[in-house]
């Protein structure tokens, strides 16, 4: 086979545990957060997707995806305008749907329609709150070998604190897998138990036309969870297996979790894990490279272009196109793009939605457990 | 549809004087800037300017050229109708030549240019640093009523004789053209960028290609045959930032103005004026626990660990523990290896500098003095030591010394 293209498509849910990161997604959605330096989070899975030959994927979106759409366009940065296939997005269908989709069933039958056209085989499904460096056809390979209806992937891993914690008026699902050799034979939904579980990661492969059957069956019986009330429901019935991913993952379930992620990356070898092995695209911004002038300073930190540095930074992620004035000083912060920290003023610990401002001698600290968060266009 | 202009852009030069960095690339394809290549001027100015039908000439080592141009989308040059277009010599029914001259390499395109059937053809230069809204210098030549305009630069008059001077009146109208005079009666040279009313142009380039003892260049035929006719004949004062990167100290210079935006008068910051290119697309560079950086530029991918100081390094390059990188430009994916000292010098993509090695020197003397030009894909050894006038072609092997 000269590749795989014609065997899987992709789906996206963008929008998946918005509701545990009010302050990132306040003007956008999970997918659209900044990350890294000069990434939003969709860029990882959508890379990895085409670096695995999958060059057909749909992003159900949900609500405030202005800034998705304004970051994706028409999907040239990944490869992604093809005449058969490429980017589809697809926003909710107002005449159809009363309300706006909660679970993955409701999301998948606004797609049904288009599913049923495709020449894909398999459907991989993913959210947009873990970035990876992955090739695809591991999975593909495993569950097409194994025989099974779906295969879940998972992580050998504790379940966060912020999953634990979620208040009980918005829950958020969560899944962790008992596993019997590779078969799944229990789902633990929302599991709160301490030490290592086998974390679903909410990728799953599942072949489209039994895909299109599931979700008719379960659409029409009311259903809106594609794993409380499809995939538990029927898992002594279905071949459910479990794909066991060992590789480095960023998650992103709160703004602590925000700010570790990027801080994990100062360390060269979580860099080099996550951006091998293959490159990472997102969106061309046509910055000019980084400017370190009049004695700035510089220590551990990630810089995209476009930045202009005066002062000091240390342990810090910037984005493209920050200044740090004269006098400045960054110590442990992540300041996402156009932030302008002016001369003599100092922040620490603090993070920067997009274009903030912290004018001249003022003064921000938050500390290792708890970020001051600063939202987009603010100035201090 | 006809367009109002179409640029030609002269990019089939070798740049010889280049050397080691010209062996396998185009003069307009050598890099530039951080994260830039020369061309992106030209073109970031045309698409800045509004003009969206670009051709552009080519005929020594285009492969790199050619990719990196692609179908153009990185200047927003990707059109339905107009859009970049990369024209090498080609067979004709009447038999084929490459371009023998800057007129030559027009005439050989009278048909591409025909296709949009424009009132006006710029000619530009593919091998100059230079930021130039080229709208204004069309509004001159109209407002002129001119069918030839020059765009020029005021030069001091004791380099003066070093270019192709235009001699004008008080209403910019050329008079005289003198190329390269022991006498100048002009301080106004030319900056080899031109504006022609296209069938004026057409019937000078057929005239030209007509005439077996022409040389086909436009500095040499093709405006003394318009001076000869009594063309109407402008000269347009263009006073920004303007260089020609045709040597090694030059194209050093040029990389170091980038870095003094504020009195070269090279500004690549300007959000109003951007200049466009292909991006590594790599990560955000990252700079380390015990980094040095005074004064330098960096780009995307790159790794600093050393100390970097009044340089420009591209994406990608790698300045391990206790490297020192001076007054130097180090291109994109180069690796300047523990303890090498890199001073003084340009080198090029993919180069290795093995550790401890010595690559240039400062000039003792005023002035830029020497560059040492390391060429691309080249690995210098472990301690061995480049001389300050070297030009390294090949790998040189640990502790040997040249100069």
């Amino acid at each position: 086979m000269l590749n795989s293209k014609t065997e899987a498509l992709g789906i996206i849910f963008p929008n998946s545990y918005d509701a545990m990161v009010p302050d990132l997604v306040s003007e956008r959605l999970m997918a659209s957060i900044p990350f890294a330096s000069r990434y939003r989070m969709c860029d990882f899975i959508l890379s990895s997707m085409v670096h695995s030959g999958i060059d057909n994927i749909s992003i159900i979106v949900r609500k405030n995806y202005h800034s998705l759409l304004d970051h994706l366009g028409a999907g040239r940065e990944w490869d992604l305008v093809r005449k058969n296939g490429g980017l589809n997005i697809v926003p909710p269908f107002a005449q159809k749907q009363v309300k706006v989709f909660e679970g993955r069933i409701e999301a998948l039958e606004s797609l049904r329609g288009y599913l049923l056209k495709q020449p894909q085989k398999y459907v991989i499904m993913t959210d947009a709150n873990i970035a990876i460096n992955f090739d695809f056809n591991e999975l593909l390979d495993a569950h097409i070998k194994s025989g099974a209806d779906v295969t879940m992937m998972y992580r050998k891993q504790e379940i966060p604190k912020a999953f634990i914690r979620q208040s009980r008026d918005r829950m958020d699902l969560y899944y962790a897998l008992g596993m019997n050799g590779d078969r799944v034979s229990k789902i633990y939904i929302n599991p709160t138990e301490e030490g290592e579980m086998n974390f679903s990661m909410n990728i799953y492969v599942v072949e489209r036309e039994f895909l299109i059957h599931m979700i008719d069956d379960a659409y029409v019986h009311g259903h809106t969870y594609f794993v409380r009330d499809l995939l538990d429901k029927q898992i002594d019935r279905l071949d459910i297996r479990g794909f066991c991913y060992d590789g480095y993952v960023v998650n992103i379930h709160d703004t602590q979790s925000y700010f570790e992620e990027n801080m994990r990356l100062l360390q060269e070898e979580n860099l080099n894990a996550l951006f091998s092995p293959n490159q990472i695209y997102t969106k061309i911004r046509d910055d000019n490279p980084t400017r370190y002038i009049n004695g700035s300073k510089a220590k551990n930190v990630m810089v995209a272009d476009g930045c202009v540095i005066e002062g000091e930074v240390e342990n810090s992620v910037l984005f493209r196109g920050v200044h740090v004035g004269k006098g400045a000083k960054v110590k442990n912060c992540v300041l996402m793009q156009d932030t302008v920290v002016e001369d003599n003023a100092s922040v620490e610990y603090v993070i920067t939605d997009k274009n903030v401002r912290v004018t001249e001698g003022k003064s921000l600290t938050g500390n290792e457990s708890y970020q001051v968060y600063v939202s987009k266009g603010q100035v201090v | 549809m006809a367009k109002e202009l179409v640029a030609m852009l002269l990019a089939g030069g070798q740049g010889s004087r280049l050397y080691a960095l010209t062996q396998k690339l185009a003069k307009p394809a050598v890099p530039f800037g951080g994260k830039y290549r020369i061309i992106d001027f030209p073109l970031s100015n045309c698409v800045n300017s509004g003009i969206d039908t670009v051709g552009i000439l080519t005929q020594y080592q285009p492969f790199v050229l050619n990719e990196y141009i692609g179908n153009g989308q990185p200047w927003d040059l990707d059109r339905l109708y107009g859009g970049v277009h990369v024209l090498p010599p080609y067979q004709k029914a009447s038999g084929s030549d490459w371009y023998k001259g800057t007129a030559n390499a027009i005439y050989q395109n009278i048909a591409f240019i025909e296709r949009y059937d424009p009132q006006y053809v710029i000619i530009l230069s593919g091998d100059q640093i230079c930021k130039q809204d080229y709208s204004d210098f069309l509004e001159f030549h109209k407002q002129k009523g001119a069918e030839f305009s020059v765009a020029v630069m005021e030069v001091p008059w004791e380099d003066a004789s070093r270019f192709g001077l235009m001699v004008a009146d008080e209403d910019d109208k050329i008079t005289e053209f003198q190329e390269k005079p022991k006498e100048p009666k002009s301080n106004l040279a030319s900056m080899g960028i031109y504006i022609f009313n296209w069938d004026i142009l057409k019937k000078y380039l057929i005239e030209d290609e007509a005439d077996p003892t022409s040389e086909n260049d436009f500095g040499n035929n093709i405006i003394p045959n318009l001076l000869r006719d009594g063309r109407k004949m402008y000269a347009y004062h263009f006073n920004g930032y303007w260089k020609d990167v045709g040597t090694i100290p030059s194209l050093w210079e040029a990389n170091m103005e980038v870095l003094d935006p504020e009195h070269s008068g090279i500004n690549l910051f300007d959000e109003n004026w951007k200049i466009y290119s292909r991006n590594s697309g790599m990560t955000g560079h990252r700079i380390g626990e015990n980094a040095v950086l005074d004064n330098c530029l960096i780009t995307d991918g790159c790794n600093i660990k050393g100390t970097v100081r009044h340089s420009i390094l591209f994406s990608g390059v790698t300045v391990e523990e206790g490297a020192i990188v001076e007054d130097a430009v180090v291109m994109g994916h180069s690796m300047i290896k523990a303890g090498a000292v890199v001073r003084h010098c340009i080198i090029a993509e993919n180069a290795t500098i093995e550790e401890d090695a010595v690559v240039g020197a400062k000039p003792k003397g005023e002035g830029i003095g020497e560059v040492a030009t390391i060429a691309a894909d080249v690995t210098i050894g472990k301690g061995a030591k480049i001389g300050p006038s070297a030009m390294i072609y090949e790998d040189v092997k640990e502790g040997e010394e040249q100069c």
